[in-house]
């Protein structure tokens, strides 16, 4: 089932607390009226009463009435909706100005009764020990105007309610603008304009935090749309040279005869090429994965020391040959996944060897609280330059990847994936003629 | 030794079964899973080479299939996904190895052949030899035609390795791995440089070589005629 609209509901709601709120003062109004005229006619009856009371206080039989009926007529005449009625002691009505009155309680003073249509109002006296006087005063318009009343109660109750539902939709629709903004513009987000964002300045305060951060997530949806689009494009670019290579060289090769010897070396020569691109697509599988998250450390508690030194052990061959000297200071324990950890330091001291001219000098200083530091002497780095080197494909010299052993570009993303998969950081420095990159771990 | 390779792509197989029957090594080829299975179960393979995604039934189905049927054949899986659950997943199964394409052939032959190895109790052999070459593993001695060799521990790491494995073609990356407990493949000439090393201290002075390069795959200790 569809939720109820937040518009119709608090429209609902509304009219509710309309409905409410003029239902008990329509109640209460018609309390007090109700008390108001029995106020009036207990007033009036009882001025009436007294006046009869002083006329008719010497009666003690019914044939003493006789003289007494004219001015009681008299004075009945002035008031068309009261009449009486004289009982005697027994009960039998003595005399009743007007046929068909109800029977009137027992009890003195006042009462409402209702009979044959009519509304009466009666108070009722004892004259003496022989006679009793019930004042009856007719008050069917009082009733008539109280029940008019009721109704009118209940269609204002109705009619409010109804505008105050119409209104209050009304209200919500434009209270609700906003939200409904915020609505299209997240519909016309698409893969083309993840640019598009909500005007958080002129949105109402409650919306305000939730339209930020909506923003904050278009853009960085937006942020790794981009990247993947130049990462397709790279990877397409990258590949594009060694797969020209291959074609050229392979429809070369087979355009005329050859000897053996040239087929063989033919056949190297792509083979060369087909490493590299083996090399680079499995490289940027593991940074796909990376940014999958799917890169999940071991724990294991490394001696990172050892590790350094196993791995300067492993490149001694080559910094001796390029004459570089290379350098483990201090130690530091850490938990992590020592393969991807391996290599993550590998790709730096890779990297670093290769800027390290002849005769200089790789320093890995290790401290404890896990911070690693690879510093090479060499050629400065342009300092815009410096954050831009973990970016994939990047290189220092747009010209410099030429001849298949080059690697390609991918070593300090990767080694950077892994290092904040680890939950470190890396970032690279370059001062004193030193080139530092400085791990920070967990 | 006989190998059953299952693979549905049909230059892929016929490279593989081309490349492992020029090695040495008999081998016979399945195209979907349900052949591939019913071959695996006939049991007389020393050693199954499974791709993942087969037609009709998988790789791990197979491997379920051959380790419920008992049989014990070791099993190397090939995979174009590389997700570390499925790697989990196959080892789990029982799955022996497990490459990742794009894979270079020199890497599978090598642990095709550390897996067919690793059946039989390793040699007990406290000395190495080929030609004039000897290495005593216990003094962690290399001789080469009666003169003492000087080699530093990896060095002497990398000689036993590639004396062991004579007459194979060691890929880079197994070397690297085997030695120096790099298991990850990088674009480094480290390899080059000590193979270079031990080539100075091993074969240049003397006339007939030990460690040749064939290029492209990696590097072989082996005696041959000039």
């Amino acid at each position: 089932m569809r939720r109820i609209s937040l518009g119709s509901r608090l429209a609902l709601l509304f009219a509710a607390c309309t409905a409410t709120v003029s239902l008990s003062a329509g109640l209460l109004f018609n309390r007090a009226s109700e008390q108001h005229f029995v106020e009036l006619d207990q007033q009036l009856l009882e001025s009436r009463l007294s006046l009869l009371r002083t006329q008719l206080s010497g009666l003690q039989r019914p044939d003493e009435l006789e003289p007494l009926l004219a001015p009681l007529r008299d004075e009945l005449s002035h008031q068309a909706d009261l009449a009486l009625r004289i009982t005697g002691s027994d009960g039998r009505a003595w005399f009743a100005s007007r046929s068909a009155l109800p029977e009137a309680p027992a009890a003195s003073g006042l009462t409402t009764l209702h009979a044959d249509g009519t509304d009466y109002r009666t108070l009722a006296v004892q004259l003496n020990k022989n006679a009793r006087l019930t004042l009856f005063l007719d008050i069917t318009h009082h009733q008539h105007f109280l029940q008019g009343m009721q109704r009118l109660i209940w269609l204002t109750v109705g009619l409010s309610a109804l505008a105050t539902a119409l209104l209050g939709a009304w209200a919500v629709r434009r209270g609700l603008r906003p939200l409904r903004q915020m609505g299209q513009v997240a519909a016309s987000v698409s893969a083309r304009s993840l640019t598009t964002r909500l005007p958080v300045e002129q949105m109402p305060e409650e919306l305000a935090e939730l339209a930020g951060t909506v923003n904050a997530m278009l853009q960085r949806l937006d942020d790794a749309f981009q990247r993947l689009s130049a990462f397709s494009a790279d990877i397409a670019h990258e590949l594009r040279t060694p797969l020209s290579n291959l074609l050229t060289h392979t429809q070369v090769t087979l355009t005329r005869p050859r000897s053996l010897e040239a087929y063989r070396e033919a056949l190297h020569g792509n083979l060369e090429e087909l490493q590299w691109m083996a090399q680079m697509i499995n490289d940027m599988l593991f940074l796909a994965k990376a940014d999958h998250g799917l890169l999940v450390p071991g724990q294991a508690v490394l001696a990172l020391h050892d590790e350094v030194d196993a791995l300067l052990e492993y490149y001694a061959p080559l910094a001796e040959d390029g004459e570089v000297a290379l350098l483990r200071q201090g130690e530091a324990t850490l938990q992590g996944d020592r393969h991807m950890l391996r290599r993550a330091l590998s790709n730096l001291l890779d990297n670093a060897l290769r800027f390290t001219p002849a005769g200089g000098e790789i320093r890995v200083t290790l401290e404890a609280g896990a911070r690693v530091c690879v510093a090479n002497t060499g050629m400065p780095i342009e300092p815009a330059a410096l954050p831009r080197l973990f970016d994939r494909f990047y290189r220092v010299d747009p010209a410099r990847r030429e001849g298949s052993s080059e690697h390609a570009g991918l070593g300090l993303a990767i080694t950077r994936s892994i290092i904040q998969a680890h939950g470190g950081s890396i970032r690279a420095e370059c001062k004193d003629g030193w080139t530092r990159f400085v791990v920070e771990l967990p | 030794m006989k190998l059953l390779i299952v693979e549905d792509q049909a230059r892929t197989g016929q490279y593989l079964s081309q490349g492992l029957s020029e090695a040495g090594f008999a081998t016979e080829l399945a195209a979907d899973g349900e052949t591939g299975q019913h071959l695996a179960l006939s049991g007389d393979h020393d050693l199954l080479i499974l791709d993942v995604m087969l037609p009709g039934r998988d790789g791990w189905q197979i491997l379920q299939a051959v380790r419920q049927a008992g049989l014990g054949t070791p099993v190397l899986f090939l995979t174009a996904r590389d997700a570390v659950e499925d790697r989990v997943y196959g080892l789990e199964l029982g799955a022996d190895d497990y490459l990742v394409k794009p894979f270079a052939f020199s890497e599978l032959l090598a642990r095709v052949r550390t897996l067919l190895r690793r059946g039989t109790s390793p040699s007990q052999d406290t000395t190495l030899t080929l030609a004039d070459l000897r290495l005593d593993l216990i003094r962690r001695r290399a001789e080469r035609a009666g003169q003492r060799i000087d080699l530093t521990a990896k060095e002497f790491a990398l000689l036993e390795l590639l004396l062991r494995r004579q007459g194979e073609v060691l890929p880079k990356s197994l070397i690297a791995s085997q030695v120096w407990d790099m298991n990850f493949d990088s674009d480094t000439n480290v390899i080059e440089v000590a193979i270079r090393r031990l080539r100075l201290k091993l074969d240049d002075p003397h006339p007939n070589k030990l460690i040749h390069t064939v290029r492209g795959m990696g590097y072989v200790l082996e005696e041959r005629p000039d």
